[in-house]
């Protein structure tokens, strides 16, 4: 398989170096790349094996003990070796696909060799082989939490601890991570970001020149991957040197005392938590110091890695300004107290995360530099992202107008009033996420789908994981005897563990009568719907809406993923009429009645905006009563979570119906001039 | 024997010219990596992509192995696989070859994993109590189209596969006791209805190409989509052979245009335009430019052409970009670049 080389990769020097460091120096702890999808993540990674260095290795050891170190021999050489036999091969890259399961990750019973020699034998797994070299995930914000969980636990420990299948065995494991990742596809758990070491946020390139060169060496390797290997041999041979020569005087490089109060302070005012990113800088400084093939460490070197080092800790968030205070300084203190502040009220919700992957913002942001037309879209884009708020308030105030004007009978189209910030509705994204992946675990078992992580002896009924089922018995099949190789009893039998990330339905019940048309406030709750569809739209949920007015409740939007369709739908909805509570409820139920059949684990939000003024009923009944009675019914519901959102005007006199369809729901019960749109977000997340 | 199933013959679908384009470019240059079909019901979509069984050229494959390996330009791999698979693989000059026809596979919306990636086989492994692979359909569809239809309702964990295998042109295997790896270079062709939900964003940027299609306006051409249709169903057979002379021609023109397509050349200032067009409308990182360049030439031979001119680039900008403009939120795809500008302009 020929790859593209390296050294022809265009562009990328930030990313490039990243990935040059953590070869030289494992101790950097791997790298994490981020970026748009298509700007040679995975091309650079793939053309680094190419690159990679030789070790010395204890000869044949399936877990490429050091010969010189025997304290930390593996119990293969300790049985069967007397003295070190050096053998060398290359660092190895190894690569872990998403649909990886644990019996291969962390190592377990070799089947065969188990049943030809009638007791268990271990077999390695990717941690095994990684020992000592590179693990390189692709997407590695795709994988399974429950993968993640083992390589943390072989990451801290620089052990791989295998206590499965019968087999108790534990083995050296230290390797440097290599994931690349694009935000929006969802962020990484926190736990994990830290690991890497090192963090790169890659770009597209934006000039002209180089997109044409890049866009030339593409079709010259297409056409003859041979040939355009050979042309760029020579100059992956000096990055080689270049890597080389680093590994050689890198234990050589010294750190002048002063340089280390540098990285302290540096650490400190960028808000990081904990030490990992002291420690990083400081073996990162000495990579550079190597690479630039210079013995002491200089301020130059630290800054040239900080940012690699501090963008993915800062609680900010942002890329550090490449930071000018030379080493004896006092640190800006006023800019640290609006830090602290901010800090704190951020502080539970992942700060590392915030903000950077506001897709519109910060990534509007980080391309700015790239174009004068495109700043000046962007531009024009994010002023029609403030206005709206002003509009919002212009509007409310033109509406309540209206409403006194219009008679109720009349239908009324209203904008779609402010949503808010992106920013907020990213760190949801990621809150909700791991929060989901909570959720996961009980509606899994529930289901033949998903994706199949690990085996147990108790699981759903005929979910059988044949392969971690043939593993349980092999140790046995000395003892048993049948036509078939492979005897099975039923303590054998092993079901399959899935993992499946389920979206959430929103279902959305709203007020669409005449009432609803005063103050702004038709504007207001589409404000909100809207915002909460943006959050779906990046979460995948599903979304439905069901409107009631004049005499009867509509389904606008059946159980959909096209969040662009909901969006549509909503800015066309219109207002006027009076209000048949009982029939939307009815009609609400039935929806999300048909959802749960189909998605039994699923846990619909069903969100009621009105005013609660019933006044169409469906049967005999007062219109209210029956509300409250059809209310009360739907409370039976434990899937589903209810919020009611009174958008009852504050006067002398208030009927508080709304309270009470909300207490018959058991609902969670909001007044809309206290819901700020934001706060509705905030309340979809914690039920969530 | 039973008369094997006739599909509705390529040539004789009525309409859809740019769905049909994008098709055959993709037969004519597989690194195009595919084409994404968006479009409401009953547009002819799916019939398009089993219609294209029919006109898909031969290739050479190693005979007796799944993986439909190039003799001549796979045989390491090959080696590498037959060792995994403990089987003995001959020597490169004595290697059994044979031509078939590059394949349509199917990839169900409910496929699982394991069938989609390779799994261990179970029978081996019952009766003699060792591990061997089987592959999935991504081994099958090594240098053939895989096509996923209602590919916007296909499970997360199915497209991480795809994703994965899309990358690195490799399905690298690490599950239930298996580990093995095989290559994977397919095209990927797509159908959606767009209303039941859009696609992740890194899986949409795989499809090299992509097309919105919509019903026919003209009650003529409708007219004849129906009348095409009753004859088809009436008597496939004779409606086929009826279209069988077509079919050749556009076999040979797409064979023609194969072979051309080495010698197509593009001018340096083209390249430019190519970048420049990228940067205007913005699009993240660059394997937008790289389709452009790829589409063009092919477009260039499927012309009969060795150059690449300007409109070439223009034609393929409107089936490259659209998918790949950064949108904002709830921002539909546009039809082509000039409605997206246009809409632009009208804000």
């Amino acid at each position: 398989m020929s790859f593209f080389p390296f050294a022809a990769v265009v562009g990328q020097q930030e990313l490039k170096l990243a990935l040059l460091m953590a070869v030289v120096n494992p101790a950097v702890g791997g790298v994490l790349i981020r970026g748009e999808k298509g700007i040679a993540k995975s091309t650079a990674v793939r053309g680094l094996v190419d690159l990679l260095p030789e070790i010395t290795v204890n000869h044949g050891c399936r877990f490429s003990c050091r010969p010189e170190n025997r304290e930390l021999w593996c119990v293969d050489c300790l049985a069967t070796k007397d003295e070190p036999s050096t053998g060398h091969r290359k660092v190895r890259l190894v690569n872990l696909p998403l649909n990886a399961t644990e019996d291969r990750v962390a190592g377990g019973i070799d089947f065969s060799a188990t049943v030809e020699r009638g007791k268990p034998l271990f077999q390695t797994g990717l941690l095994a082989e990684v020992h000592r070299g590179i693990l390189y995930i692709d997407e590695v914000n795709l994988l399974d939490d429950h993968i993640v969980d083992l390589i943390l636990d072989a990451a801290s420990s620089g052990m791989n601890r295998v206590e499965r299948e019968g087999i108790s065995f534990c083995h050296p494991c230290r390797f440097s991570l290599i994931g690349t990742m694009n935000p929006e596809e969802g962020e990484l758990r926190p736990q994990l970001l830290d690991r890497f070491g090192l963090c790169v946020e890659a770009k597209g390139n934006a000039d002209l020149d180089e997109r044409v060169l890049l866009l030339m060496r593409r079709e010259q390797f297409d056409r003859d991957p041979c040939s355009f290997i050979t042309r760029f041999s020579s100059r992956n041979d000096t990055i080689r040197q270049r890597i080389r020569a680093a590994r050689a005087i890198l234990s050589r490089v010294r750190m002048p005392a002063g340089m280390r109060v540098f990285i302290g302070e540096l650490c400190r005012e960028n808000n990081v938590a904990g030490h990992r990113a002291d420690l990083v800088m400081e073996q990162a400084a000495r990579t550079m110091a190597a690479l630039d093939g210079d013995d002491e460490v200089t301020n130059n070197h630290i800054l040239r890695v900080a940012p690699m080092v501090l963008i993915h800790r800062s609680r900010e968030g942002r890329p550090p300004p490449p930071p000018p205070p030379p080493p004896p300084e006092d640190p800006g203190k006023p800019e640290n107290t609006t830090d602290q502040a901010q800090n704190n009220s951020g502080q539970e919700d992942f700060p590392e995360t915030d903000g950077r992957n506001a897709p519109q913002g910060q990534d509007a942001d980080s391309q700015n530099d790239r174009q004068q037309t495109r700043r000046e879209q962007e531009g024009a884009g994010r002023k029609d992202k403030d206005r709206p708020e002003q509009d919002g308030q212009e509007q409310a105030a033109q509406e309540a107008e209206a409403a006194g004007t219009v008679g109720n009978q009349e239908d009324q189209l209203f904008d779609i009033g402010p949503t808010f910030s992106v920013k907020k509705i990213t760190m949801a994204k990621d809150r909700v996420v791991r929060r989901g992946r909570g959720r996961r675990s009980r509606s899994m078992v529930s289901q033949k789908q998903g994706r199949y992580s690990r085996a147990a002896s108790f699981g759903l009924a005929g979910d059988i994981a044949l392969d971690a089922t043939i593993r349980a018995a092999a140790p046995f099949q000395a003892e048993r005897s049948g036509s078939l190789a492979v005897r099975l009893e039923p303590c054998d039998f092993r079901y399959k563990i899935r993992e499946k990330r389920i979206g959430n339905l929103l279902l959305f019940m709203v007020d669409g009568s005449g009432s609803m048309a005063a103050r702004g406030r038709m504007a207001a709750s589409k404000g909100a719907i809207m915002s909460l569809l943006l959050d779906a739209y990046q979460k995948r949920d599903k979304v439905a809406m069901v409107t009631f007015r004049r005499d009867r409740a509509e389904i606008n939007l059946p159980v959909t993923c096209s969040v662009e369709l909901a969006g549509r739908l909503l800015a066309e909805m219109k207002v006027g009429g009076r209000t048949p509570l009982s029939a939307g409820l009815i009609k609400g139920y039935e929806l999300m009645r048909n959802y749960l059949l189909r998605e039994p684990g699923g846990r619909p939000i069903v969100i009621i905006l009105t005013d609660g003024k019933a006044n169409v009923s469906m049967g005999e009944e007062k219109p209210v009563d029956e509300m409250l009675r059809l209310a009360t019914a739907m409370a039976r519901e434990e899937r589903a979570k209810y919020i009611v959102v009174d958008t009852e005007e504050e006067g002398p006199v208030t009927f508080d119906l709304s309270g009470k369809l909300a207490a018959a729901l058991a609902a969670d019960y909001f007044k809309i001039k206290d819901i700020q749109a934001e706060e509705l977000v905030h309340i979809v997340r914690e039920t969530q | 024997m039973k008369e094997k199933k006739r599909n509705y013959p390529f040539v004789a679908i009525v309409g859809q010219e740019k769905m049909k384009l994008a098709l055959i470019l993709n037969i004519i240059n597989p690194l195009l990596s595919g084409v994404l079909i968006r479009g409401e019901k009953g547009t002819a979509k799916s019939t398009a992509v089993r219609a294209l069984a029919e006109i898909l050229p031969e290739i050479e494959v190693i005979s007796r192995s799944p993986f439909v390996l190039d003799p001549d330009k796979e045989y390491e791999q090959y080696l590498a696989i037959c060792a995994a698979l403990g089987v003995e693989a001959g020597p490169a000059d004595a290697l059994e070859r044979n031509t078939q026809k590059v394949q349509v596979i199917e990839l169900p919306v409910g496929a699982t994993e394991d069938r989609v990636a390779g799994t261990l086989d179970l029978e081996h492994a019952l009766q003699k109590g060792e591990k061997r692979v089987e592959p999935g359909l991504l081994a099958h569809a090594h240098r053939g189209v895989l096509y996923v239809d209602e590919v916007n309702l296909l499970d997360d964990h199915v497209v991480d596969i795809l994703l994965d295998a899309a990358a690195m042109g490799v399905n690298t295997i690490e599950r239930e006791g298996i580990s093995f790896s095989h290559p994977a270079r397919f095209t990927l062709v797509g159908t959606m209805n767009p209303e039941e939900g859009e696609l992740r964003p890194q899986l949409l940027d795989r499809f090299g190409l992509c097309v919105n299609i919509r019903g026919i306006d003209s009650v003529q051409e409708r007219v004849a989509i129906m009348e095409r249709r009753v004859r088809f169903d009436e008597d496939p057979a004779t409606f086929c052979d009826r279209w069988q002379e077509e079919s050749d021609r556009l076999v040979t023109r797409i064979t023609m245009a194969m072979e051309l397509y080495n010698e197509v050349e593009v001018r340096r200032e083209l390249l430019h335009d190519i970048a420049q067009t990228c940067l205007e409308v913005g699009i993240d990182g660059h394997r937008g430019d790289i389709i452009i360049l790829k589409t063009a030439r092919t477009l260039a031979a499927w012309h009969n052409r060795t150059e690449v001119q300007a409109a070439d680039i223009k034609e393929a900008a409107d089936l490259a970009l659209p998918h790949r403009i950064r949108r904002q939120p709830l921002m539909d795809i546009p039809d082509s670049m000039e409605s997206y500008r246009a809409a632009g302009t009208a804000l």
